[in-house]
């Protein structure tokens, strides 16, 4: 059938078996929205690529600012806490160990947390925000919340490079340590896509998780331990910070400047404990509702 | 052959609520009802058929479509497209002012589900089709609104889609474009692909279509032969029509139209006229009540639903009809228009006062060929005298 045509005719057209779906309600399978996920893998590049750059389009220093932004506030941190204020950051909370300069120790915080709220901000709105699209042409709907965390993910890297730059004239020097940022990337990334894919759903059915999302974002500024060591709270405290899931990512990124809490990976297990819960939520989410996200908008 | 579309007792409904709060709607289900979409539609459409869908606004046509692009499911029955779909009611979609063509090509190429490599390949004729070499480096922002739908339709049939979905987008850019795009959209459907029209544009539609679906209320009507589909849109139309003085006074008691006939100038029926010549349309009535100051309201549609001519004779009504009485009314008219077909369509109606009337009655749209003069275009042939003049 491929190549003939209703006149017999040969074409050489390549159909599209592959393609195509059935609908019978709301819902989709796990298996087949991991295999049109997978399928849409380029697309959430191409779209998150496309995002980043259309940003920096009408102005004439273009990607410049991408990277003057980050690097003004690290300038600023280095001088207020360096210079002006001289304050310094016991290493590994151990008095008269060595120190390290405070603004490098809140810029390596700043790291994932910019990237989190950036991910997130644009995230759990992302369904509601992406109709024009969503609404004229199918793709899994995860992908939009998939695309807004990968658009947070180029300037992570510009100021994750920043980080190793001031590290490089403030210390303490680069090292093996340093590869903490990894997994702290990787996890704050992960955080990022479970909670935007469950948000972006819920939004759909309640508005007013926009606004919601943003007050949760000004508390979690002030409570995860970004602008202040850890190790400098009371113990209950401590254990309410281990619960939040932004401070494992926050706390990974200390470890690579080798300033973080002793007890790190009990934050780290707070997080992936959110990780894990609301990852699931969000799948589930996503399963039962894909094929209906866009009626309500 | 199975079928590309296969549509199974489809029914769909949205949620209306009144009031939107959260905690209304979580203490209250009072608030809330149900808007029925589509109600039981089933249909079959097989691979290299082209399918319009027809129906006033409203009827759930735009629903159809969302759940053939497979952006929403039915809230009951099934639904089952086979290969690759791209919707032109996405035209542009995804298209970015401020990027160039080139870039806004690849991007939506990436959305209709291409490689970059078929990309590639297609890039050329994408542009060539569209005929913008010279601005395909341009940002977008910058091109005339005829520029963007030809990049948006040439970027959306170089995924040779399995199933095309082609909403009202063709009734923009020029006329020659138009053709090209049909032109387009015929090779595509020799090539085994299915396609799915849904607009107002009946032209369009008898021309380009083997099929017509009509929706009415949410519900199929008729499915079948175009012509007859169009007359089965016509007679909705027809039910209620709002381009006519008055059409919201009723009074369906009064009496009623018993006859309708279409003749020519020696009184036979005909559906085939020339040029200039006379049309009679006669209509018989029955007056249930008595009726003081009956006319005929008289109007003639183009096949896209333009109204060529209307008429009445609200100012010099026939005579008064006694309950019971019947009468046969005959509107003469001088056919001055060009070739295509045509609709033309009679309602009885009564003057209530001065500029207001009464519906009583209305007849089903009857359809009617005109064969022109070669040349002419548009809907009135003026018979222009093309002389040199003196002086």
């Amino acid at each position: 059938m491929a190549t003939d045509t209703t006149l017999g005719v040969a074409t050489g057209r390549v159909p599209h078996p592959e393609e195509g779906f059935e609908l019978t309600g709301p819902g989709t399978t796990p298996g087949l929205l991991v295999r049109e996920l997978w399928a849409s893998r380029r697309l959430i590049g191409v779209l998150a690529r496309k995002d980043f750059l259309v940003r920096y389009r009408r102005t004439s220093l273009g990607l410049i600012w991408a990277v003057v932004l980050p690097a003004v506030q690290a300038i600023v941190l280095a001088v207020v806490f360096s210079h002006v204020i001289g304050a310094t950051h016991r290493l590994g909370g151990v008095s008269g160990g060595p120190t390290t300069a405070y603004g490098v120790f809140i810029f390596a915080a700043m790291v994932p947390w910019s990237f989190f709220n950036a991910a997130l901000a644009a995230g759990s709105t992302s369904v509601v925000d992406g109709t024009g699209l969503a609404r004229r042409i199918y793709f899994p709907r995860v992908v939009l919340p998939l695309v807004a965390v990968g658009t947070a993910v180029y300037p992570l890297v510009i100021t994750a490079i920043i980080l190793l730059g001031m590290e490089g004239i403030l210390g303490p020097e680069p090292g093996v340590r340093t590869l903490w940022m990894i997994p702290g990337a990787v996890l704050v990334i992960a955080l990022a896509v479970a909670l935007s894919a469950f948000i972006s759903a819920a939004h759909v059915y309640i508005r007013d998780l926009r606004y919601a999302v943003q007050a949760a974002l000004l508390m979690l500024f002030y409570i995860t331990p970004v602008i202040y060591p850890a190790d400098r709270l009371p113990l209950s405290i401590r254990h309410v910070v281990m619960a939040l899931p932004t401070a494992g990512p926050v706390e990974l990124f200390r470890r690579s400047i080798g300033a973080a809490d002793q007890q790190w990976w009990k934050y780290v297990v707070g997080s992936l404990v959110w990780l894990v819960v609301v990852g699931l939520a969000g799948f589930v989410l996503h399963c039962r509702r894909d094929r209906v996200l866009t009626d309500r908008l | 052959m199975t079928a590309t579309i296969s549509l199974a007792d489809v029914s769909k409904r949205y949620i209306k609520y009144d009031d939107t709060a959260v905690m209304a709607r979580l203490w209250s289900r009072t608030n809330r009802s149900w808007l029925w979409a589509l109600r039981d539609i089933g249909f079959d459409v097989q691979p290299g058929e082209s399918v319009g869908i027809l129906g006033r606004n409203g009827a759930g046509k735009s629903t159809l479509l969302s759940m053939l692009c497979g952006v929403t499911a039915p809230s009951s029955g099934r639904i089952r497209v086979r290969g690759r779909v791209a919707p032109l009611i996405s035209v542009g979609v995804g298209f970015h002012p401020e990027m160039t063509g080139r870039e806004n090509v690849y991007v939506n190429g990436t959305i209709l589900g291409l490689s970059r490599r078929e990309i590639d390949q297609r890039f050329d004729s994408i542009v060539e089709f569209a005929e913008i070499e010279k601005f395909i480096d341009t940002p977008v922002k910058f091109y005339s609104s005829g520029m963007f739908v030809r990049l948006g339709f040439a970027a959306a049939v170089a995924s040779q889609p399995d199933v095309l979905l082609v909403d009202e987008v063709l009734a923009v850019g020029d006329l020659p474009f138009q053709i090209r795009c049909f032109e387009r959209m015929n090779e595509i459907r020799e090539q085994g692909s299915t396609i799915v029209v849904v607009t107002h544009n009946l032209g369009a539609v008898r021309g380009f279509c083997d099929r017509g679906i009509v929706l009415r209320d949410g519900r199929l009507v008729f499915d079948g032969q175009t012509f007859d589909a169009v007359s089965a849109y016509h007679n909705i139309l027809g039910e209620l029509s709002a381009d006519e003085p008055g059409a919201e006074a009723q009074d369906t008691q009064a009496g009623r139209i018993t006859s309708v006939e279409v003749l020519d100038v020696s009184r036979r029926p005909s559906a085939h006229f020339r040029v200039g010549d006379t049309m009679i349309m006669r209509i018989g009535v029955e007056a249930l009540r008595d009726i003081d100051e009956p006319f005929v309201w008289l109007g003639i549609n183009t096949v896209s639903g333009v109204a060529a001519y209307s008429d009445a004779n609200v100012r010099e009504p026939f005579p008064r009809l006694r309950a019971g009485e019947k009468a046969v009314y005959e509107v003469q008219t001088q056919l001055q228009l060009t070739t295509g077909s045509y609709s033309v369509e009679a309602a009885l109606r009564y003057a209530t006062g001065p500029g207001v009337s009464a519906l009583v009655g209305r007849c089903a749209p009857e359809n009617f060929y005109v064969t022109g003069r070669g040349f002419v275009h548009g809907v009135a042939d003026l018979s222009g005298q093309f002389v040199v003049g003196t002086g």
